[in-house]
């Protein structure tokens, strides 16, 4: 057991965080308004390239795809500072985290020819049409369809929350191709593609970062569909579980902490109340790295994925939770116009419990593999 | 980063559940508060499983997997000081350890060797005679007893005290991780069996998700009491204590709300855990003495 950083991972620490003192602007804070803003959008286009560049765009990809083959350790390390500094790759850190390696392992030589250069080189911007009016966390239940036609299939239907659409070059989409769980196929639709609409969604949570996507008579080719038809479950499955763990959001909610409490402390203001909520709240952030590093070793040392993942999660939730009440009840000012990272912070963390899969779903899943209690019924 | 046990470490978790499984039953005819358990002591005694912090391969973390995994079993006997705080001061001081904290009754107090004395900003160290002890009856499921003599105590340092200090927090971290875990497991049990309305308890969401968040919360106990053991940072022990403290109080009152009135009987061995997790919640000043500690050692607070 230990728990400390081995020289190259400081190392490799140090040089993220120097390239992002070179690389984000004076007035980064004001952009960060969430990924999915226009600001932010224009603005890691080009900072993904500059990261594409030094070679911290995809370190842990392998070398054939522009990477160099990095430990699962590196891998997160860049998402955490990325995260903490405001996610400055905006809607990219899902090409790097997930869809491109799912392309490796699922892809046609044709479309991985087609689709991992261009996220290698920071270029491209996708998005996750998975969630529906009718199909949230009941993700199988979805009803938009893609119909058989000659050349490839016709898509109708609508996805809803779909983060970075109005950006986005392309869509990774759930559809029905059959009836069933076993009747979901992925089909990778360009976003110019005739008969698709977007609509912004206004949201408490910051510009552009969800979205209705309509698909009228929708016409795909054949050479879209990724892997099998129904064969999305396993192919998303298998994706998340190369994310594992997902944003890191401990490691903005921990900064924006100390943030808060610098404050305090300047102005005399860090007493009683304020000091007992903070540390909670720190604890909460310190379990939610805890057990999000605990994953990222059972990687590293090829352990299948398990239910600790969700336990990661609800610790994540916790941590966002807390340190997002503590701000608001001793630093309330901060959501006033008084700071742009805390208030883009508090923006976004209240995503935390709902979106990638809502808490209480996660919350079963650690009672019946965790906790090994006996079902629900169904 | 390394979160796996290295070999040395892997052989004491297997040689401590081997311990641990010869004394994993409650014996039936046992109806107390106070399980103690004299032959677990005996056996870590003859093993010289309380030294194994100071051996380099092992060290505190070790140690501390140790600390949680004893908390588990239904008897008791002093492990948590003796294992990661005695260690600190002089390896070679009696056992067992107690801590008496401004004259209060205390865990192990009455058959203590060597006494960690607090007293508002003072650590000392005292070797108490017989006839300066003894035993106090207590709702606590741990042998409670107190200070009624003057043995004279040894002032520490401001330096060794505030190391004590530290390995004290690290200690009921670490015990109290593995105290809310037996809990949890024993809830569990009583929800996979029981059953009410035609089906068990453990379907229901309600309970279900109130079990889940427990979980969670035991494993980051457990999470920050190894790390702090590892590190042996101020900062991370008060956070570990602050955390488990904090815990303590919500996995208790679920834990014994899923018992129904089961859990109030003495037959059902639950008590066994979570009072002592009561036991620990006060200690050190409790939970707004570590918030303080965090203050000063992680947010650099005056
Ligand atoms: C900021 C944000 C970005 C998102 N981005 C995307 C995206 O890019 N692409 C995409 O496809 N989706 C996206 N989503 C959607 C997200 O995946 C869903 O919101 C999520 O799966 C939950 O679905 P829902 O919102 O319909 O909630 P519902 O499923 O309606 O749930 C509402 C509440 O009921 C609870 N609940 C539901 N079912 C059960 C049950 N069986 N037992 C107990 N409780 C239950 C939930 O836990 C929740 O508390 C995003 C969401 C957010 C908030």
């Amino acid at each position: 057991m230990e728990f400390d950083w081995n020289q190259q991972q400081r190392d490799f620490r140090a040089t993220v965080r120097a390239f992002l003192d070179a690389n984000l602007p004076d007035n980064w804070e004001e952009i960060a308004h969430g990924p999915g803003s226009s600001a932010q959008t224009t603005f890691s286009k080009q900072f993904c390239g500059a990261l594409a560049d030094a070679g911290l765009l995809v370190p842990h990809w392998p070398e054939r795809w522009g990477g160099r083959d990095a430990d699962p350790w590196s891998a997160f390390i860049l998402a955490e500072e990325m995260w903490a500094a405001g996610e400055p790759r905006g809607g990219q850190y899902m090409n790097v985290n997930w869809i491109g390696p799912t392309f490796m392992r699922f892809g046609t030589e044709q479309q991985q020819e087609r689709y991992i250069p261009p996220m290698a080189r920071g270029e491209t911007l996708w998005c996750q049409g998975f969630s529906e009016p009718e199909s949230g966390s009941d993700l199988a239940s979805l009803r938009t369809r893609a119909d058989k036609t000659e050349s490839g299939y016709r898509v109708n239907g609508q996805k809803i929350w779909t983060s970075y659409a109005g950006h986005a070059d392309t869509c990774f989409l759930l559809c029905r191709t059959a009836p069933g769980k076993g009747g979901i196929s992925i089909l990778l639709v360009p976003m110019e593609t005739p008969g698709i609409t977007v609509r912004q969604i206004p949201s408490i949570i910051g510009e552009g970062d969800i979205h209705e996507v309509f698909f009228d008579d929708v016409e795909v080719a054949d050479t879209a569909l990724l892997g099998a038809e129904g064969q999305a479950w396993e192919i998303v499955r298998t994706a998340l579980s190369l994310e594992r763990v997902g944003i890191p959001r401990f490691a903005l909610a921990s900064r924006m902490l100390r943030r808060a409490v610098e404050v305090l402390k300047r102005d005399g203001r860090f007493t009683h109340g304020a000091i007992d909520q903070s540390a909670k709240a720190h604890a909460a952030c310190e379990v939610a790295r805890m057990y999000s590093y605990n994953i990222i070793d059972q990687r590293c040392h090829g352990q299948p994925p398990g239910p600790e993942a969700s336990a990661a999660r609800i610790a994540t939730v916790n941590a966002e939770r807390q340190v997002t009440e503590f701000v608001v009840e001793h630093l309330p000012e901060a959501l006033a116009g008084a700071d742009h990272m805390l208030m883009a912070h508090h923006q976004r963390a209240i995503v935390a419990g709902i979106a990638s899969g809502a808490a209480e779903i996660q919350l079963n899943l650690i009672a019946t593999e965790l906790l090994q209690l006996p079902r629900e019924p169904r | 980063m390394d979160f796996t046990p290295n070999e040395d470490q892997l052989a004491l978790v297997s040689a401590i559940e081997r311990i641990a499984a010869e004394f994993t039953a409650v014996p039936t005819d046992f109806h107390g508060f106070a399980l103690e358990g004299e032959a677990l002591a005996r056996e870590l005694e003859n093993g010289q499983y309380f030294d194994i912090a100071a051996i380099p391969e092992m060290g505190p973390v070790s140690a501390a997997t140790v600390v949680e995994r004893l908390a588990r079993l239904p008897c008791t006997t002093e492990v948590a000081l003796s294992m990661l705080v005695r260690p600190q001061i002089d390896i070679e001081l009696p056992r067992p350890f107690a801590l008496v904290e401004h004259g209060r009754p205390g865990r192990f107090v009455a058959a203590a060797g060597t006494l960690i004395v607090i007293d508002g900003d003072d650590i000392g160290i005292a070797h108490p005679r017989p006839e300066d002890v003894e035993a106090v009856e207590s709702l606590y499921a741990y042998p409670m007893g107190r200070l009624t003599g003057n043995p004279p105590v040894k002032a520490l340092s401001g330096a060794d005290a505030d190391t004590v200090r530290t390995w004290l927090r690290i200690a009921c971290a670490a015990e109290m991780a593995g105290l809310l875990q037996a809990a949890i497991d024993a809830a569990v049990e009583h929800l996979s069996v029981r059953k009410q309305f035609g089906r068990p308890l453990g379907t229901f969401q309600a309970l279900r998700h109130r079990m889940a968040e427990c979980a969670v919360l035991a494993g980051g106990v457990r999470l920050l009491a190894l790390k702090a053991a590892w590190s042996g940072d101020s900062g991370e022990a008060a956070l570990a204590a602050l955390h488990a403290q904090d815990s303590a109080s919500r996995v208790v009152y679920d834990v014994h709300q899923m018992m129904g009135a089961m859990g109030m009987t003495l037959e059902m061995p639950v008590h066994l855990w979570t009072y002592r997790a009561k036991a620990l919640l006060s200690e050190l000043g409790g939970k707004g003495a570590q918030a303080r500690g965090v203050a000063t050692f992680i947010f650099d607070a005056a």
